[in-house]
């Protein structure tokens, strides 16, 4: 535990986003913990169960996920009531000596829940927001609410770009001083360029996307036909699988571009890569984006970056490696035509150099190291005791809203009473802490603990 | 300090520069509106509602006795032939140049739903007989009252169906028209309906269109026949009514136009982007 800094926390990352589902928030969560657990600090991640995975579990370097049974609700995010989660999550929090609590992505129920029980249990809490929201329709007015009050006593906010940074302090009503501006990362070593993988007779277009709405694949579905038809060496790769994909289809048909158009469907994260490399240009057409993790993994494979301006797009990657264009076939168009011209010209820099800029941006190291000094940041708070955190509440969040969450926090913290009288904190057992080189997942410590360690795993 | 991730700044974090929110930008797609506008656009809501009360009110005299079948038909028919000759007149018959429609299909069809409607009416008279009055009655406020809220007032919104809307009022028509004594009763009380609910607000919708004065005449006109001969049905109701139409056509342009100072949209580079072009000719 010692050598991470002033101080080596015990952070607990909460979110219903986890392995085995895929996605940002999921690969963010793992990552950060991994370098987290490597600079010293213990960390474990809680989540719902998915499926036959329940249960507490162990991951690379010990980093221990707790599957909880709770009930699925909507897109993996769990059924909120704001007090059946208590019990588990309190006990796993007194378990583990959790000193901060860390939820992500702002559609979990259960993160907001965790920042709730903990905020009653006096630990320090942080929050990362993943994605962006508008203000407009009324999901969007209800869900604003509920992040006020989630985060109005909420010790710090992480948010993964300037623009997501705006959108969360406009939408939570926050002072900007308590949100920090972390990227996410990717993991340069498994986006390597490989030029020998491409076909340099034709030019291949790639896109990586789930194909929904929200990417943009309406777009996509008139850039295709517009450019096969311009260019007869033109080919497209399309990874991703999602309810637009008949949009394609259509249009694979109706142009007969069976042979120029393919659509790979769903791929696995260690596939993207092999799918990158056998392309020249990567096209994103997504019409909303906090930050946009596809453009830096395929500009790390080398790939020229042409990309719609939107979110936090015009923020991931310098001018000389994006094609920036408006969210509109035609423009799109233009910015595909030029990286064409570039191409074809050979005035394009050479992946292998695309990659060793792109490496320097974006590591977890770089972001665990900026996420710790948020920690330390924290540690030193003081957690607002009930009273004030009660006139918060309620100066903070309106009258009603707030007045309806006061009194939730109240029946929360009576709970929680009940609870610490039930069963005291003095009698539940502390766990085995098994993360980090020092952790008991070692091979010296689980042998000689071999016991009490087996009863610590009934997953392994 | 620069607005970008992939360069490691001198400064922490969490900190705010003098940019922050500078893309921030308020009401962008909020519309200004003119009073006298509003209220000139409220006229549709003023008239659909008249024409309810003065359905309403014709029901009520048949039903009463007061009012004679013949009499009805005979009043309507004039009505329709003169609105008829008006719905081409008022834009020198472009309307029906660019439709294609010829005069001989008009008359075909109004003799089709005429013949068919009188040849249905006894069976429209003894259709609801096995149900309760109070149910005719309450389901007929209904079915009125979503005509209203169902038409087509001009907004362009989801809840809009003329269709649906058109099919409430008939179907309160044929609910109350099985309420009147005789069959022939009910034919002209169905017929009066289709009138009242669908071609005169075609012939509105045109009057509005090209002129305006003519059509703000029509309106108070309309309205205050309509007042007149509800007050002749019951005082208080007709002082109700009133103040209704004052209420629609005065009160709540005024209120939508106080409430739009309050108007706080807020817009950035975080709102999804939305697809402004026709995609659908790729397809």
């Amino acid at each position: 535990m010692e050598g991470g800094g002033p101080a080596a926390h015990s952070v607990c990352m909460v979110s219903d986003f986890f392995y085995p589902n895929m996605g940002g928030v999921e690969s963010h969560v793992y990552q950060l913990s991994q370098c987290l657990i490597e600079r010293g600090h213990k960390v474990l991640v809680v989540t719902h169960a998915y499926g036959h995975r329940k249960g507490v579990r162990y991951l690379t370097s010990g980093l221990k996920v707790y599957y909880l049974p709770l009930k699925v609700m909507y897109n993996q995010s769990t059924a909120t009531t704001l007090f059946h989660s208590l019990p588990l999550l309190r006990y796993i929090f007194v378990r583990e000596r959790v000193t901060i609590v860390h939820a992500h992505s702002s559609f979990s129920a259960m993160a907001h829940d965790a920042l709730f029980h903990a905020k009653s249990m006096g630990l320090r809490t942080v929050f990362t927001d993943h994605s962006l929201f508008g203000f407009a329709d009324v999901s969007s007015v209800l869900t604003n609410k509920l992040l006020t009050v989630s985060l109005c006593d909420t010790n710090h906010i992480i948010c993964v770009s300037y623009t997501s940074k705006e959108n969360t302090v406009l939408r939570a009503a926050l002072d900007p001083r308590i949100v920090s501006v972390i990227p996410n990362a990717v993991d340069p070593t498994d986006f390597t360029p490989d030029p020998s993988r491409r076909d340099d007779s034709t030019i291949t277009i790639v896109v990586v996307s789930r194909l929904v709405y929200r990417k943009g694949i309406d777009l996509l579905s008139g850039i295709i036909p517009e450019l096969c038809q311009k260019y007869p060496e033109l080919h497209f790769l399309v990874g991703g699988e999602g309810p637009k994909r008949i949009v394609l289809e259509e249009v694979r048909e109706r142009y007969q571009l069976h042979d120029r158009v393919r659509l790979l469907g769903g791929l696995e994260h260690q596939d993207v890569r092999n799918v990158l490399v056998q392309g020249h240009i990567f096209l994103n057409t997504s019409l909303t984006e906090a930050f946009c993790m596809a453009i830096v993994e395929a500009a790390s494979c080398g790939l020229q970056v042409v990309s719609t301006r939107v979110g936090g797009i015009p923020e991931v990657l310098p001018e000389n490696l994006i094609i920036l264009c408006e969210p509109s076939v035609k423009s799109l168009c233009d910015g595909l035509e030029k990286a064409i011209a570039q191409l074809r010209s050979g005035t394009l820099p050479s992946p292998e150099t695309v990659h060793n800029e792109v490496k320097t941006f974006y590591t977890w190291r770089n972001v665990a190291e900026r996420t710790e000094k948020v920690y330390d940041r924290v540690a030193d708070e003081v957690v607002l005791p009930m009273k004030e955190r009660l006139d918060r509440l309620m100066t903070h969040c309106g009258p009603v809203t707030g007045c309806i969450f006061a009194f939730f926090a109240v029946l929360n913290f009576l709970l929680l009473t009940f609870l610490r009288w039930m069963t005291p904190d003095s009698i539940i057992d502390v766990a085995i802490d098994a993360t980090g080189p020092k952790g008991a997942w070692t091979k010296q410590y689980f042998f000689g603990k071999n016991r009490r360690v087996k009863e610590e795993l009934p997953h392994s | 300090w620069k607005k970008v991730l992939y360069e490691r700044q001198p400064f922490p974090d969490n900190y705010v520069d003098q940019r922050f929110l500078e893309e921030l930008r308020k009401n962008v797609h909020a519309r200004q509106y003119r009073y006298r506008a509003v209220v000139f656009q409220s006229g549709a809501v003023v008239q659909q509602l008249c024409s309810v009360c003065v359905f309403a009110l014709t029901w009520w005299y048949m039903d009463a006795g007061m009012l004679s079948p013949q009499g009805l038909f005979g009043a309507a028919l004039v009505s329709s032939l003169l609105g008829y000759v008006l719905f081409d007149a008022v834009d020198g018959g472009a309307g029906r140049w660019a439709s294609g429609r010829t005069r001989w299909a008009d008359l075909k069809s109004t003799l089709v739903f005429i013949a068919f409607t009188y040849g249905f009416s006894p069976v429209l008279k003894t259709l609801t007989e096995s149900i309760s009055t109070d149910t005719i009655y309450a389901m007929s406020a209904l079915m009125l009252l979503g005509h209203l809220i169902f038409f087509d007032y001009g907004a362009n919104a989801a809840i809009v169906s003329s269709t649906l809307s058109l099919n409430m009022a008939l179907f309160a028509s044929v609910c109350l028209a099985s309420r009147l004594p005789r069959s022939l009763h009910a034919f002209v009380m169905v017929t009066f309906a289709m009138q009242i609910f669908a071609l005169w607000p075609m012939l509105q919708k045109k009057l509005k269109a090209r002129t305006p004065r003519c059509y703000v005449g029509v309106t108070v006109l309309f309205a205050l026949a309509a007042l007149a001969g509800l007050a002749t049905v019951s005082s208080v109701g007709a002082v109700l009514f009133a103040s209704l139409l004052l209420a629609v056509s005065c009160l709540c342009p005024y209120c939508l136009i106080r409430l739009q100072l309050l108007k706080d949209n807020i817009h950035g580079p975080w709102d999804e982007a939305e697809i402004k072009e026709d995609l659908s000719r790729f397809l």
